[in-house]
Parts: structure tokens; C-alpha cells; sequence
């Protein structure tokens, strides 16, 4: 699936994280801001590209501002993220929610 | 413990004083009418007791007027950091994914800290962006050339492209190994950006080692250089132009390899001379700042305002020794049009 | 279902949904229930990723024993739907329907959760609910809406828009409420089933929010709502079983292992027959005490 615009979910407050998505054209490019990304920048990055790889993205710009979130904040930011990205706000992919 | 956005409507006078002394009282201090009829959006943090903590305003792509109560100290991030997201969130809404902000030196980090990029700093104000298409996104579009070169850069409004500007271009080209012109992005002139930068085009096509770019947000625009556009104290000018030269110098140079940047002498603008003045004292140590004096022709300084004169008066014939054969082409066929937009407002002083 | 339609349910923290620390850190309170909202704590644009975030929530952090509920989007609203498949998917254990006015509204609801239920393959009925009445009309329809499903566990007031229904708002004597709470109280009695009062928000009137809980203590309520996981425990101690109360309780249910143990049919304790309510109570009083930690494994009274 092709990003069709430029979304953006999740906030800049303690224990959240900012994920804005735009179309690539070379496969995931990230951008991330995080006090602990020299210990978590890799896993936040695998969560976020899981995600996207299961709605079938393949090229994506990733800008992250990470906030101290849980994985399992990552990974709802990420899916809210794709579904405005892809505008299908209306219609969960219910297959990805696990 | 239940802080609140909510919205600010500054078109209630007794709210927009309450939001001013709220700001005043954290060193926010400019509320010209020209500043602040910009704002689109304004919305608050509130505490539980109804008050005032934080705010922030969105003006087109720039995010204004940001302040935070810092009383309680440990308040002031948590505070910061829920304004902007809304800020963002708001702007996201407005389908606007890139956006600017100028603070103070002392905010920089805050917004640093947030994802914002300082694009340049001087002891006056900071300028960050945030978002996508940002300056790397930018640059990344423009093409380039082999380093060793000599590179010139000129950057031009060009409303509309005269022999004046092609003189200089022309006197780039000749002295360099490849010229960029840059156009103004912004659309605040008698000729909209789209016809800048295509009679610049073809006012150049002759030249083949002349690239014409749109300036984008970095260069002379709203963003980095408002008062180009709207009248200002000298002051703020001055504040501005460096912020500007400095975008140029610490983003735009080393990529694109530019070794010099050529400027119009202005003997007629006041703001052009500050900006010339402020580029030759910010980079005129890292590349060559050429300063061209005017084309004269029949004795007089060849300029767009008296072709905007010339339009507004319906007389083409009055301008076309200060114009190529191009402009003139264009002028000529749309003749009525560019006048409608003189009558509709358009002013065709200034910039 | 026994065991849900009696289990304690004295504080139901409610807990904004779009917000990663408080929905984080919700299960560390103590709250009998846990009210995770996608309604008027979440901004319109928001619903989306609020939804998401209460999802991976609910299936990733153990909330222990806390009863896990969600406040969806009301019927009048675009979000309802998705939110109903989210959170049946989710395995939440109660779904709380906003603005009820009537049993035909917790009808719809329920047939919704139920093709949920059967397009994620969960058993059906697994899925509880719950009324708030925000309304006149809502408190007229009490018995109605509170025994409309077999699957309703209770329901409870929200008085911010229902004093703004009634052209009035909430005052700190309470006097405003005094005909819904009892309306809504019987209904839910009648229904058997729980009943819960509204939300106190004036976070700084300590003593106001004694007395009310002292209140709606008193008339019988199950519980209350709150904002502010600060006043779990100050609703905790006025649930509190008295000592007197917690050695009652205790006779009962010695009296009920004796006739067990003699075979006898009759339970009987100082010459009266001790019948269902008053075994309901016993267990209810115990159950309170154990939550307030006053009995010890052993069911000792613990002196404080």
C-alpha cells in the first residue's frame, strides 16, 4: 500500500510518542528523537516498521518523537498513524489488532 | 490535576487582554496589528481553577505566541510539551505537516527536545522547523554541482525579472562555473510566484550554466524574513535579515558548494540595504559577497517598481527599456489581468 | 455471572483514553473498576488512535483485579461501531453505554456486541454492560434500561448532564440529585443488579466528597464514579465495615458451616433463621472487610 498522505498520531507528553508518516520512496527512512534512543531506538523502530509492514507499506519517511512510551503505545501510535496515512481512519484493519 | 485545552477566541476583547498580560508578563511583547491579524488559531491550557498556564498560536505554518506559566516548576515541560501537541495536532487537522517557530535562545532546547530542528540560531531568536518537507527534503530537490566549482548563488524576488536582474545573472554567470537563482517563494507580490519563476526561467533559458530554484521557506520568505513584506522598526529588520543570512549560511552554503552569493546594490530600498549589509557581515567570510551595482539605462537605475509603475498606468511601452523581451511578452497578454489585481488591492510599492 | 453481579465494585476510576501515562499506570490504585474512556475525555480527532491505544492496553497490562470497563462513544455518534468491535475484541469485561434513555437503546448495543462477539470468535454473552443515565427521560426509564439485558452488571448516574437536562446544576448539598439517585438506586436493586453514583470533580473539597460518598453510602449505592485516584481510598474508608458489622457477618457464616456440618436444613443463629438476604449480606460485609484488609487469611478481625 502507498502512503496516499501525511499523518500524524500520539503526543509529546510523558509516556506517549509522536509518529508523523509520509511517502517515501526508499523504504523506511526514520527520523527519531528519544532520551533513550541509544538503548531503545532499534526496538522502537522494529515495533513501528512491523506495524506498517502489516498494512503492506513498503516506503515510508518515519519521523518519531519518543517520550518514554511503552511498546504497546508504539505499536497503537503506529496503527493510528497508518490508518490516517492511508485514510482509512473509518475502517479498522481488524486483522492487525492482535 | 485536569489541565484543559481549550480554545482562545482573541476576537473577544477582554480575552485577547487577559492572553496579552498572560504574555507580556513572560517577555512577549510585540502585538502589532500586523502580527497579530496573522493568527489563525489561538488556544490555551487552563488549570482546574480556570486559569491561564500555557498558550501558543498558529499563524499559517508558524507556531506563535507560545508561552507557559512556570510557577510550579516541574509543571513546565509537562505544560510545554501538551501545548505544542495540540498545536501540532491542530495544524495536522489544517493538513499542515510542516511548520516553523521562532522563540527565544532559551526555548531552543525546549523545542529541540520535541522534535524541532534549529535551522539558525543568533543571540536575538531562534528559528526551528519540524515536519515534513523539511530543509534536508528541500535541498535533496535542487541539482548540484561538482565540487571545485565556482558557485554562485543569487536570490531574487523578481517581480517581475527585469534587465536589471538579468544583468546581474548575466555578470554570475560569466564570473562563475555555475550560477543558482533562487526565486522568493512567497506570494505576497504583483507577480505570483508560478510567473517569478517562470519568466525568470525563460528570461535565463540562454544561460546554460544558470539553474533557477524556487527559494522554498528558507529563503526571503514569511517565515525566515516577514518584515521583506511588511513594514517594520529597524529593529526587527535587523533581527530578521540576520536570522535569514544565517539560514543561508549554516544550511544552504556547504551542501549546494556555493562559493559566492551576488547582490543588487540598492540605493532605493532601505530593508534591501539592511539585508545586504547583514549577509556581507554573516558570510562574507565563508564565500565571496559580490555587490553589483544597478544597470543604468539612459541614466536612470533600472527597477521592478517603475514596471509596476508602468502596469498600473496601463503604459507597457514605458517599461520596456528596463525589460527583456520575455517580461514584456508577458506583461503585454496579460495586461488586464495584472492591473485587476492592482485595483483588487495588490500594492505594487514595497517588495 | 453470579460472581460479576456481586463482586465489589465501590470505585470506578475513570481513566482518559488518549492518554499513554494515566492508562499506564491505572491498574496501581486499587480501583474496584477501571473506566477507560473514548467519549468526553477524548477529543473528536482523536477517537481513533484513543480506541487503539485502549486496545493494546487492555491486552498487553495486567490490571489485576480490577474490573476492566470502556465508556464508548454514545449511539448519536459516527465512533460507536469501531469502538464496540475494538473493545468486544479486546476482551474488556464490561462496555459502558453513555446517555441511555431506554431499554431499546442497550438492545441495539447489545445486538452489536453480540455479532462482535461472534465475528472474533468469542463466546457469546462473554461481553458485560452498563447504563449511565445522563437524562430525565433515562431516570424515568431506570427499571427499564437496568433490566433490558441479561448481560447488564448496573447502572449509574452521570449528574453533569443530567442537572443541565433538569435546567439546573449540581449543588453542594446534593438536594438537585436526591430523586435520581433514589430512581436509579431501586432500579438497579430491583434488576439485581449493581448501582453506582456520579463523579465528584471539585478536587480540593475534601469534605465535600465525604459527604457525599456518606451519602450515597448510606441510600445503598454499590459505589461511585471517580475522577482522581486520590479518592479511592477516601471511598474505600467509608465502605468500610465496622467491627460489630464484620463479627455478624462472621456468626453467619459460622452458623451456616455448623448446619452444614449437623446436616440440617434449617440455618438458624440466636434462635433466628438466618434466610437469603441476610447470607447475601454477611458475604457482602466480608468482602468489604477483606478488600479493607481488616480480616487476616483466617478471617481474624485485624484491630487497626
Amino acid at each position: 500500500m502507498e502512503i496516499k498522505k501525511t499523518a500524524i498520531a500520539g503526543t509529546l507528553e510523558s509516556s506517549d510518542v509522536q509518529i508523523m508518516l509520509s511517502t517515501g520512496s526508499n523504504g523506511f527512512e526514520f527520523d527519531l528523537e528519544s532520551d533513550v534512543a541509544k538503548q531503545f531506538g532499534d526496538q522502537i523502530k522494529e515495533t513501528i516498521t512491523k506495524v506498517l509492514e502489516m498494512y503492506n507499506v513498503k516506503n515510508a519517511k518515519i519521523k518519531v518523537v519518543d517520550k518514554g512510551a511503552l511498546d504497546l503505545v508504539i505499536k497503537a501510535r503506529a496503527i493510528a498513524a497508518v490508518q490516517r496515512a492511508l485514510d482509512i481512519v473509518d475502517a479498522p484493519k481488524w486483522e492487525v489488532l492482535k | 490535576m485536569a489541565e484543559r485545552i481549550q480554545d482562545i477566541y482573541l476576537s473577544n476583547k477582554s480575552t485577547k487582554k487577559e492572553w496579552m498580560a498572560f504574555l507580556k508578563k513572560r517577555g512577549i511583547k510585540n502585538f502589532a496589528e500586523s502580527e497579530t491579524k496573522l493568527i489563525e488559531q489561538t488556544i490555551g491550557l487552563f488549570d482546574d481553577q480556570d486559569r491561564l498556564v500555557a498558550t501558543g498560536s498558529i499563524a499559517n505554518n508558524v507556531i506563535k505566541y507560545v508561552a507557559v506559566c512556570d510557577i510550579v516548576a516541574q509543571n513546565k515541560g509537562a505544560r510545554f510539551n501538551k501545548i505544542i501537541s495540540e498545536i501540532e495536532s491542530r495544524l495536522a487537522q489544517l493538513n499542515k505537516f510542516h511548520y516553523f517557530v521562532f522563540t527565544k535562545p532559551k526555548y531552543q532546547t525546549s523545542f529541540e527536545y520535541i522534535g524541532f530542528k534549529t535551522l539558525a540560531a543568533t543571540e536575538f531568536g531562534v528559528i526551528l522547523e519540524k515536519g515534513t518537507p523539511n530543509i534536508d527534503d528541500y535541498l535533496a530537490g535542487i541539482p548540484r554541482f561538482d565540487a571545485g566549482n565556482k558557485i554562485a548563488s543569487i536570490v531574487m524576488n523578481a517581480n517581475p525579472f527585469t534587465n536589471g536582474h538579468r544583468y546581474l545573472v548575466e555578470k554570475a554567470a560569466k564570473e562563475n562555473d555555475y550560477v543558482y537563482v533562487f526565486v522568493v517563494k512567497q506570494d505576497a507580490s504583483l507577480f505570483k510566484t508560478a510567473e517569478r519563476l517562470e519568466l525568470v526561467k525563460e528570461g535565463t533559458a540562454d544561460l546554460e550554466n544558470v539553474a533557477v530554484i524556487n527559494g522554498g521557506d528558507y529563503m526571503v520568505s514569511f517565515v525566515s524574513f516577514p518584515a521583506y513584506f511588511i513594514k517594520n522598526t529597524d529593529k526587527i529588520i535587523k533581527y530578521q535579515t540576520l536570522l535569514d543570512a544565517r539560514i543561508f549560511r549554516t544550511q544552504i552554503i556547504k551542501p549546494l558548494g556555493i562559493t559566492s552569493r551576488y547582490l543588487g546594490n540598492e540605493p532605493l530600498s532601505h530593508t534591501t540595504n539592511l539585508y545586504n549589509e547583514a549577509l556581507q557581515k554573516e558570510m562574507g567570510a565563508e564565500i565571496d559577497v559580490v555587490i553589483v551595482d544597478r544597470l543604468e539605462v539612459d541614466k536612470e537605475v533600472v527597477s521592478a517598481t517603475k514596471v509596476r509603475e508602468a502596469i498600473a498606468e496601463g503604459d507597457v511601452n514605458k517599461c520596456l527599456k528596463y525589460i527583456p523581451s520575455t517580461t514584456a511578452a508577458y506583461i503585454t497578454a496579460n495586461l488586464d489581468r495584472l492591473q485587476l489585481r492592482i485595483k483588487k488591492g495588490q500594492r505594487i510599492d514595497g517588495n | 455471572m453470579k460472581d460479576q453481579k456481586e463482586r465489589l465494585r465501590r470505585t470506578m476510576m475513570f481513566v482518559p483514553g488518549n492518554n499513554p501515562a494515566m492508562v499506564k499506570d491505572a491498574g496501581i490504585f486499587g480501583a474496584d473498576s477501571i473506566m477507560f474512556d473514548l467519549e468526553d475525555a477524548v477529543s473528536i480527532t482523536e477517537k481513533d488512535a484513543a480506541r487503539y491505544l485502549v486496545y493494546e492496553a487492555l491486552r498487553t497490562i495486567d490490571y489485576g483485579d480490577s474490573e476492566l470497563v470502556v465508556r464508548i462513544n454514545g449511539l448519536d455518534t459516527p465512533y460507536y461501531k469501531n469502538d464496540i468491535k475494538a473493545m468486544v475484541k479486546a476482551g474488556v469485561d464490561v462496555i459502558r453505554l453513555p446517555k441511555v434513555e431506554s431499554a431499546d437503546m442497550m438492545k441495539k448495543l447489545e445486538k452489536l456486541v453480540a455479532e462482535a462477539e461472534k465475528e472474533f470468535g468469542i463466546e457469546v454473552g462473554t461481553t458485560n454492560l452498563m447504563a449511565a443515565i445522563e437524562s430525565a427521560k433515562g431516570v424515568i426509564n431506570a427499571y427499564e434500561i437496568a433490566t433490558s439485558s441479561d448481560r447488564m452488571i448496573g447502572i449509574a448516574l452521570s449528574a453533569e448532564d443530567y442537572t443541565t437536562d433538569m435546567k439546573t446544576h449540581r449543588y453542594p448539598d446534593g438536594q438537585e440529585l436526591l430523586y435520581a439517585r433514589n430512581v436509579i438506586l431501586h432500579a438497579a436493586r430491583a434488576a439485581g443488579i449493581a448501582a453506582f453514583d456520579t463523579v465528584f470533580t471539585n478536587m480540593d473539597d475534601e469534605e465535600g466528597f465525604y459527604r457525599e460518598t456518606e451519602l450515597i453510602h448510606q441510600l445503598g449505592f454499590d459505589g461511585k464514579s471517580l475522577v482522581n485516584p486520590r479518592q479511592i481510598e477516601m471511598v474505600n474508608k467509608v465502605y468500610e465495615p465496622t467491627k460489630k458489622e464484620i463479627l455478624n457477618a462472621q456468626g453467619v457464616i459460622a452458623a451456616i458451616a455448623e448446619a452444614k456440618r449437623k446436616g440440617s436444613g434449617v440455618i438458624s443463629m440466636n434462635g433466628q433463621m438466618v434466610d437469603r438476604p441476610v447470607l447475601l449480606r454477611a458475604e457482602r460485609v466480608m468482602s468489604l472487610a477483606a478488600a479493607a484488609n481488616l480480616v487476616d487469611e483466617e478471617e481474624n478481625y485485624i484491630e487497626k
